[in-house]
Formats: structure tokens, C-alpha cells, sequence
């Protein structure tokens, strides 16, 4: 059923996914179906082929680095990591998100108690 | 089970995903179908086993080429092509490729409302527009009186003339008669070609919000 916020929402979502993204190769480096695997039981990732525009716009945008590394069990993989750029970028994300959520949530609770 | 169309999907898929990011740039749209190739090898050695259905799936959540495509525009920044508009240029162009050739040429190459196949179509069917069917057809006819062989003696008069043509005359004047009206048909046959071809108003590929 599509509701009002629909638009909205994707779009939230689109807009958050690319830190989301970040926030996965912030500690270890990953490749692209690792992650897609962390998002996929998340729900933020519908659609599985536009995770590799959002990639390669992180990239151009220096804010993860890539590197190949041979695989066991396969061809080479492409690890995506966070630059100095990208942690940067990352924990100014976060400080905004936290404040975000915590004054929506409180206006959404306060409404709903009155 | 083994999937007996695998290769004919995934080749199908990819080319779906390369045709509809078209207007991306060249290095992006490279990036794009190399990095969901390798997603694609990567899913398929995931599988137990592997059937047409299982490899269904990998696409299907890969998603429309298309919608692949209008969320790396915008994810890139990359704006969606714009109609164009053919104006004198193009009615130009038409008219000087076959008229006058180099001209012509230049004009029809400079116009973004050509694929450059259809470019090369009007600068090559034939060579040079008219101009160059007269140099070609001069060639010709210079090279048809080398089949005979005229003898004269001291005086200058004809003593004999042998042609070494083993075809019946009347084919021969058929065949010159027609390759003519083709080779001067045809520079109007590729102005023709290349009139309809323009994009007229070519509408930009829609993209999906």
C-alpha cells in the first residue's frame, strides 16, 4: 500500500544508505557482495545492482579506497575500505543522524501522548 | 540440475544493462557492467546447484537494467540526454553530402543528430558524393577501352580491332546501364537514408524516480 511519507522515505533511505555503506568498511575492508549480504536482511538495499553506482560515487568522491585482493574460491574481489575522507565524513553523519532521530522521535511520542 | 540457459541470461542481462546506460560516460558505464559481471560470478558460486531459476533470481534481484541505470544517474549526477532538435545543420547536411561532398561531410560529422555508424554510412555510400561517382565512373571508362586491342598501320588507319570480351555485347551495355543508375542513384538513396535517420526529437530515456 503506498502511504503518504512513501517518497519520503525512499528517499531517506537512499540518502542514508551511502553511510550505512560507509559504516560497513569502517572497521574492516569489504567487497561489494559481503556488504550486500549485511544489508540485504536490513531491508535498505531493494534493489541489489544500484549498490555499484553508489560504490564507485564513494570512490570518485574519495571517501572509500579500493584495493584486489586474490580469493580462494574465485576471481579476484574488489575490498572497498574508508579513507581518513570518508571517517570524516562518517562521524559528522552520525552526529546529525543522532540528533535527527532523537528530535523526530520526541516530537513523534510527545504528539502521540497528548 | 544444471542451467542450461545460463550464459544466454546473464549475456542477455548484461547487454540490457550496457544498451540502457548508453548516454553514461564511457568509463562509468564500463565500471557499472564490470562490477555487476563480477557480482554475478560472485552469486553464482553461492549456489548449491545451479538452474536457470537459481540464475533468474540473481538478476532479479540485481533489478531492471533500467532501474539500475536511472539510480546511478542520479547517484553519479549524471543528467539524462536531451532531446535535440535537427535545425539548418542537419537539412544541410542532407543536401551537401551528396552535392558537395567534403562540405558536407564536415556538416554531417559536427551534428550529434547521427549515430556515428549512420556518419560513416553517408560519408563512405559512395565516396565523395557525386564528385566522386564522376571520378569513379571516368575510371571506369577509361579502364573498359583497355579490353581492346586496335591496330593501325603506318597511315593511322584501323586495320584491326579485336576486343577481348567473352560476355555478349548487350549484357555488357545492361550491366553498364544499371551499375550507372545505381552509382548515380546512390548518393541520393544515402541522403534519403540519412534524412530519416535523424533523430527527430529523440525523446531522453525516462528515468524512474
Amino acid at each position: 500500500m503506498r502511504v503518504p511519507a512513501d517518497g519520503l522515505v525512499s528517499q531517506m533511505r537512499r540518502g542514508a544508505l551511502e553511510y550505512c555503506v560507509m559504516a560497513l568498511v569502517q572497521q574492516t575492508p569489504r567487497y561489494a557482495f559481503e556488504m550486500i549480504e549485511a544489508l540485504g536482511q536490513t531491508g535498505m538495499l531493494t534493489t541489489e545492482g544500484t549498490l555499484y553506482p553508489l560504490l564507485s560515487r564513494l570512490r570518485r568522491d574519495g571517501l572509500v579506497k579500493t584495493e584486489w585482493r586474490e580469493s580462494t574460491d574465485g576471481p579476484p574481489r574488489r575490498y572497498y575500505e574508508l579513507t581518513a575522507e570518508g571517517r570524516r565524513a562518517l562521524t559528522a553523519f552520525r552526529v546529525e543522524w543522532v540528533g535527527f532521530r532523537a528530535a523526530v522521535d520526541g516530537i513523534l511520542q510527545e504528539a502521540k501522548k497528548s | 540440475m544444471t542451467a542450461p540457459h545460463a550464459d544466454q541470461l546473464i549475456d542477455g542481462y548484461l547487454a540490457r544493462l550496457n544498451a540502457a546506460a548508453d548516454d553514461l560516460p564511457k568509463a562509468l558505464r564500463h565500471e557499472l557492467v564490470d562490477d555487476v559481471r563480477a557480482h554475478i560470478t560472485e552469486a553464482r558460486t553461492r549456489e548449491s546447484e545451479e538452474t536457470d531459476a537459481v540464475i533468474l533470481n540473481i538478476l532479479d534481484r540485481l533489478g531492471e537494467p533500467a532501474a539500475v541505470v536511472a539510480d546511478a544517474r542520479e547517484r553519479l549526477g549524471v543528467r539524462p540526454p536531451q532531446p535535440y532538435r535537427p535545425g539548418v545543420l542537419e537539412i544541410l547536411a542532407v543536401i551537401l553530402v551528396p552535392f558537395f561532398w567534403p562540405v558536407g561531410v564536415i556538416l554531417l560529422w559536427i551534428s550529434p543528430a547521427w549515430h556515428w555508424r549512420d556518419k560513416l554510412i553517408g560519408t563512405l555510400v559512395p565516396p565523395g558524393g557525386y564528385l566522386g561517382v564522376s571520378v569513379l565512373a571516368l575510371v571506369a571508362v577509361s579502364g573498359r577501352s583497355g579490353g581492346c586491342i586496335t591496330m593501325t598501320n603506318a597511315a593511322g588507319a584501323v586495320i584491326q580491332n579485336t576486343c577481348s570480351h567473352t560476355v555478349p555485347s548487350w549484357l555488357q551495355t545492361l550491366a553498364a546501364v544499371v551499375l550507372t543508375i545505381v552509382i548515380y542513384a546512390l548518393p541520393l538513396i544515402t541522403a534519403g537514408y540519412l534524412a530519416i535517420r535523424l533523430r527527430w526529437g529523440r525523446q531522453p530515456q525516462a528515468v524512474l524516480a
